[in-house]
Parts: structure tokens; sequence; C-alpha cells
């Protein structure tokens, strides 16, 4: 299986390591790639090819962390959380297949759901999310925009908080990693239209909330 | 707020450089040491540490040739 697979890449994989070199030269990993050209770094990757491995664990690491960091408490939790999942989804690619109709995103945020939910049966989570400051400030950015960043983390993070456990799932699967209705429902065993109306009073929660933060923010300042 | 701007906000909970970097280093090293032999990472540490891999080797050889008569004695021992 292996071997065909191989066989069958190996006239395009110069090609497509020369792209993939020319990508990372040019800071093209953080570029969002087309699914046909995800599709291919996973046969790159299957067949050992370190290079597409990193290219496919850097489009999708970000994804990964925003989408359990929206559920968990704590930054150092969806630390842990999203290493696991992209180790278990780096070393278990050979399960991964396109033909079933799921992009290759949707099944690694199925892999980071039941890291998280693992995570959740073995330590009763704390709804107290608050807003945690960076550990360390991004040397590529100033004072003024990490400030601006924490606000607006903060106030997320506490909006977030005070959703029902099964909102705050459907909105960080939504938002965190850009997934459908049709997507989530599959992800969480549900009716697509019920996940359409968990989505549309959690946004509108959200923002309520959000909002509120922001105004007690200025009064207060 | 509409979708966008949610979407837009969720960008805040990215993690930080150096988060995502360390996030990084420990992924691809796993996946390195997962990869490579027992015998590569023992030429590694006869290159780096000679004697220490020497003592390892010593200490592991000496363990099996006396793990046998002393599981022997012991179980005389405790019947």
């Amino acid at each position: 299986m292996m071997a065909a697979t191989m066989a069958a890449l190996s006239p395009v994989r110069p090609f497509f390591r020369f792209l993939i070199l020319l990508s990372v030269l040019f800071g093209g990993d953080a570029e969002p790639l087309e699914e046909d050209a995800v599709l291919r770094l996973v046969e790159l990757a299957r067949a050992g090819d370190r290079a597409a491995r990193q290219r496919l664990y850097r489009q999708h690491v970000q994804r990964v962390f925003r989408t359990v960091r929206g559920m968990l408490r704590s930054d150092a939790e969806a630390e842990d959380v999203t290493q696991d999942a992209m180790l278990t989804a780096l070393t278990s690619l050979d399960r991964y297949s396109p033909r079933s109709g799921t992009r290759f995103a949707a099944w690694l945020t199925t892999i980071a759901v039941n890291t998280t939910r693992r995570r959740f049966r073995r330590k009763r989570p704390e709804l107290t999310a608050t807003g945690e400051l960076p550990d360390v400030a991004d040397p590529d950015s100033d004072l003024a925009n990490d400030l601006d960043l924490a606000r607006r983390r903060g106030a997320l993070l506490q909006a977030l908080a005070e959703l029902e456990p099964r909102e705050r799932e459907v909105v960080s699967l939504r938002y965190g990693s850009d997934l459908n209705a049709t997507e989530i429902a599959a992800q969480m065993g549900m009716e697509a239209a019920n996940v359409r109306k968990i989505l549309e009073r959690a946004r509108v929660r959200l923002g309520e909330r959000i909002e509120a933060i922001a105004k007690n923010r200025g009064a207060t300042a | 707020m509409t979708d966008t701007e949610i979407m837009n906000l969720w960008s805040a909970l990215e993690p930080t450089t150096r988060r995502r970097a360390r996030i990084e280093d420990r992924v691809f090293e796993w996946l390195d040491a997962s990869e490579t032999s027992i015998a590569a990472e023992w030429l590694a540490l006869l290159k780096v540490e000679p004697l220490t891999a020497f003592a390892y080797a010593t200490v592991g050889a000496v363990a099996l040739i006396l793990l046998t008569p002393i599981g022997w004695i012991a179980g005389f021992l405790l019947r």
C-alpha cells in the first residue's frame, strides 16, 4: 500500500518538495492552503516526507490551539492538548481517509476535541477563565498592541466562561476551527439544525457579554 | 456582533510565538525520537559520552548475566 502510494507520488514529489521549500522560505506556512494541497501534503507526509509533515503541522497547529483554548480554562492546558492532538494526528495519518468526505481540518479537530474530552473526564474543569495575559510578550509586537490583544482576549474568555459547556464547544468549533454547521453536527452527534440554533443563541449572548465587558472597562478606565 | 467580528476576535486566542515554538519543539522532538532506532541512539551516545555508553553497556551485560542465577537463588530461598 505504502509502496504503491510512493510509486504514484514519485514523479511529482520533487516538484512538491520544491513548492514546499519556496513556501517555507517566503513565509507561506502561515497562508491557508486549499484542501487539494493539504491532501497532497498528507500523502507526502505518509510517504515519510518530513518537510511535508512539518508544513502540515504548521498549517493546522494554530487552528487546533484556538479551538481547544475556547473549551479549556488555561493556556497551559490548551498547550498540552494541542501537543497531544498534533502528535496523535501526525502519527495516525494512515487512518485519515478523504474518501469519507471529511476535510483534513475536520478530522484533526475531531482528534483535538476527543483529547480535550479525555482531559475533562480526568479533571473537573473550573469555568473561571478570566483572560490571563500571554505569559511572554511577542517579540514582534508593541506594548499598545499587546494591551489591546490582552483586553480583547480577556473579554472573549470571560464571555466564553459564562456559556454552557455544549455552547462553548459549538462556538469553539465554529470560530476556532472554522467548521460549518454540518461538520459540527457530525462531530457532536447532533442535527445540523440544532447546531445552527445553538450557534445563533451563543453568538448573540457572546456579542452582548463582550460589549458589556468592554463598556464596563471603558467606564472604569 | 456579526459572525465575522467574532471570527476576527477569536484570533486573539492564538498562542504566543514562544508558546507556539515550545509546542513545535516538543512535537518534533517526540516524533524524531520515535523514529530513531535504539542502535542509532547508542551510536550517538557513544560519540557524545563514550565512557558513559561503555558503563551502561557493562552494567546491562552484568545485570543480564547475574539475573538468572539471582532469580534462581531467590526462588530457592523463598520456597
